[in-house]
């Protein structure tokens, strides 16, 4: 056994550590309790679980301490958190009209059916650094909606059960069914009932079925989201149109198993969501121009950048139908454990690789000088 | 098993790390690569407690086929010590309480980024090689859905193609690692980015090699005794990287893959183990005669 001769780079590495670990853990201040992070970073909270596709406030709140705040390092830890626990079970299918809204704008018209609610958005907060004032003593705050988690409860069985209900304003009706009674849009839904395609056994690749985009997008980091959005509208390779948004919502969506005995479902909590609809301007030459049609955005926490870009994209990608590499972009570029890691694995040695092409280098060189003197080799 | 039990067992952690279910997706997927050498076979890709391109996929190999009484060794640039070598090495001894060791010919699995060990590797050794890009046509095709055309048909003829060009432009393949090549006489695959120097050793080789590329969701293989013909025509030979007149600072080794040594005009192994080892054996006239004990190149490297 050499392990000595692999010693150096394991005590590096403890060391690197244990740097970590002292700057993190160190300081003169209190330490960073979880209720502090849920509750005062309840954004950052939310982005980490939706790109780590796991709702798990507490846990994402441990990995953004750990990580000292780095959004990224923190849905790595979740996810891989998340890669070793085994699946319990199997959540039922709940219909996104049971959304229960805390915010809920619909661009598409002054006067929707349904509310126009703007809740808790930063859009008309003036942007101005705050430096002067304390923040308000503990007790004082709203609680977040991550406070309230519905108990677990036992529900009728009934497909209609928790649908929504006319009349309730937490439940309001869509832009989308309005459009729909009008014949406005063109109707892509299908009778059949496909399972959605889970990315995280199956990989994905081009050609994927629409619940794969879906799914890719919801786990897709936001700054990649925005960027393939914008680089799609201003950008030299592609051009996709700006939407008039139908639906922004932000709201708490049940998760229900079947009951192992009984069969009906059980309603064991909640996870928050922001959802968009799309409303997209068909004007293709091939396409049913006296029509709209719909790009649907849903992921989970408060992100509503994430969502619009998600819409925007899933209908764009719909559109273009395999003509352009937008698909591939979005299946294989948004991740962003993916690009990051790959990214940053520059950072390895890499120095049998440039020997190599040192080597080569030499190799063309070499073979420069015999053709220059008109020998062949 | 009631829930609570099965909560339980989870909270317990599994051997290798991931949980059985996944390690037998893994190995489904490394048994079609087998069947199929040079094959890419997609694999549903966990999410590791390492960075996607820092070794996910080889770990992900390595975890599901790794078993109580095999002997780890884990190499980055055919260093043990490198440190993510040593990262991903107590990921797998702390997650399976595996021996690991450094002598290559002791190992039953020998995890690598970029290298082949200098040491013939024997019928009961598994290489599992770390692939950052897996797909060995992306230079000249990058459209998925054409690529798989291009592989299913073997319609081969673009890289081909850019061989030759490379060829007509430069006065040689210029190709440095990574070197394509054609597994069994049907797939061209993606040699990782291991060095030409290594390339002659997947031919016909007594061992198993195992490639995995986690961020790609890809893995594939080259079982034993198997063709794999490095790309290149009838009148221009395939090179593997030769310096004129460079040996080992350290053990004095002209045929290995050696790694220059900046400003010193010099070059060290780039396989520490084999290295080491071949100081150890060799007799203490020649050891004195050459004034170089240390293991380690900056030690080398001050004294020359």
């Amino acid at each position: 056994m050499g392990y000595a001769a692999a010693r150096g780079g394991l005590d590096a590495i403890l060391a690197a550590e244990e740097l970590m670990r002292a700057k993190r853990d160190g300081g003169s201040s209190p330490a960073l309790g979880i209720d502090q992070v849920t509750e005062r970073l309840n954004l950052a909270v939310d982005r980490v679980m939706g790109e780590a596709a796991l709702w798990a406030p507490q846990l994402a709140a441990v990995a953004l301490r750990q990580a000292e705040g780095d959004l990224i390092e923190a849905a790595h830890l979740l996810r891989a958190y998340r890669s070793t626990r085994p699946r319990l079970a199997r959540a039922l299918t709940v219909h996104a009209d049971e959304l229960e809204i805390l915010r809920r704008i619909v661009p598409a018209y002054r006067v929707p059916p349904g509310p126009q609610l703007l809740g808790r958005t930063l859009d008309y907060v003036g942007r101005l650094l705050d430096v002067g004032t304390a923040p308000a003593a503990p007790g004082q705050a709203n609680p977040t909606p991550t406070a309230a988690a519905p108990a677990v409860r036992e529900e009728s069985g009934d497909p209609a059960d928790g649908g929504p209900a006319d009349g309730d304003p937490r439940r309001p009706g869509r832009l989308l069914d309005l459009l729909r009674s009008q014949g406005m849009v063109r109707d892509r839904r299908r009778p059949d009932d496909p399972e959605p395609h889970d990315v995280t056994r199956d990989p994905v690749r081009p050609g994927a079925p629409r619940s794969a985009r879906l799914s890719v997008m919801a786990r897709a980091e936001t700054g990649a989201l925005v960027n393939l959005w914008y680089r799609n509208i201003l950008g030299p390779d592609g051009y996709i149109h700006e939407v008039t948004l139908g639906e922004v919502r932000h709201g708490r969506l049940p998760v229900r198993v079947a009951h192992p005995v009984t069969g009906r479902p059980v309603c064991l909590g909640s996870v928050r969501v922001t959802e968009v609809e799309a409303i997209e301007d068909l004007d293709g030459s091939a396409e049913e121009r006296g029509l709209f049609d719909v790009g649907y955005g849903l992921c989970l926490g408060h992100n509503e950048r994430k969502a619009i870009a998600m819409a925007n994209l899933d209908i764009a990608v719909e559109r273009d139908g395999g003509r352009s590499p937008l698909e591939q972009s979005v299946l294989m570029t948004t991740d962003g454990l993916d690009a990051s890691g790959f990214l940053e694995h520059l950072k390895l040695p890499h120095y049998v690789t440039f020997r190599s092409m040192v080597e080569r280098k030499a190799a063309i060189r070499a073979a420069a000088r015999p053709r220059a003197a008109g020998v062949s080799k | 098993m009631t829930v609570r039990e099965l909560a339980a067992s989870a909270a317990l952690g599994e051997f290798a790390h991931l949980d059985e279910q996944s390690k037998r997706e893994i190995r489904c997927a490394l048994l079609t690569a087998v069947a199929v050498p040079g094959y890419q076979v997609p694999f549903a890709s966990r999410e590791m407690p390492v960075a996607r391109g820092w070794g996910s996929g080889g770990l992900q190999v390595t975890l599901a086929v790794i078993g109580p009484d095999d002997t780890v060794k884990v190499i980055d640039q055919g260093d043990d010590a490198g440190v993510n070598a040593a990262n991903l090495r107590r990921l797998i001894v702390a997650s399976t309480g595996v021996a690991d060791t450094t002598d290559a010919r002791e190992a039953s699995i020998i995890q690598t980024r970029h290298r082949i060990p200098e040491d013939p590797l024997g019928p009961d050794q598994v290489l599992v090689l770390q692939v950052p890009v897996p797909e060995p046509l992306r230079a000249v095709e990058r459209d998925m859905r054409e690529l798989r055309r291009m592989h299913a048909e073997a319609d081969y003829s673009a890289i081909w193609l850019s061989l030759y060009e490379d060829l007509v432009r430069n006065g040689v393949i210029t190709q440095s690692t990574g070197y394509p090549v054609l597994v069994g006489g049907r797939y061209v695959m993606a040699t990782t980015p291991i060095p030409r120097w290594d390339v002659p050793k997947l031919h016909q080789a007594e061992f198993l090699s195992l490639f995995g590329a986690g961020r790609e969701k890809r893995v594939y293989a080259v079982p034993p005794h198997t063709n794999v013909e490095p790309l290149a025509f009838e009148d221009v030979a395939f090179q593997v990287e030769r310096t004129e007149g460079a040996s080992c600072l350290l053990c004095g080794a002209v045929d290995a893959y050696l790694v220059e040594v900046p400003g010193r005009e010099g070059w060290i192994c780039s396989d520490t183990d084999w290295c080491t080892r071949r100081r150890a054996d060799e007799s203490p006239d020649v050891r004195a005669g050459r004034q170089l004990a240390s293991v380690s190149p900056e030690a080398a490297d001050a004294r020359v």
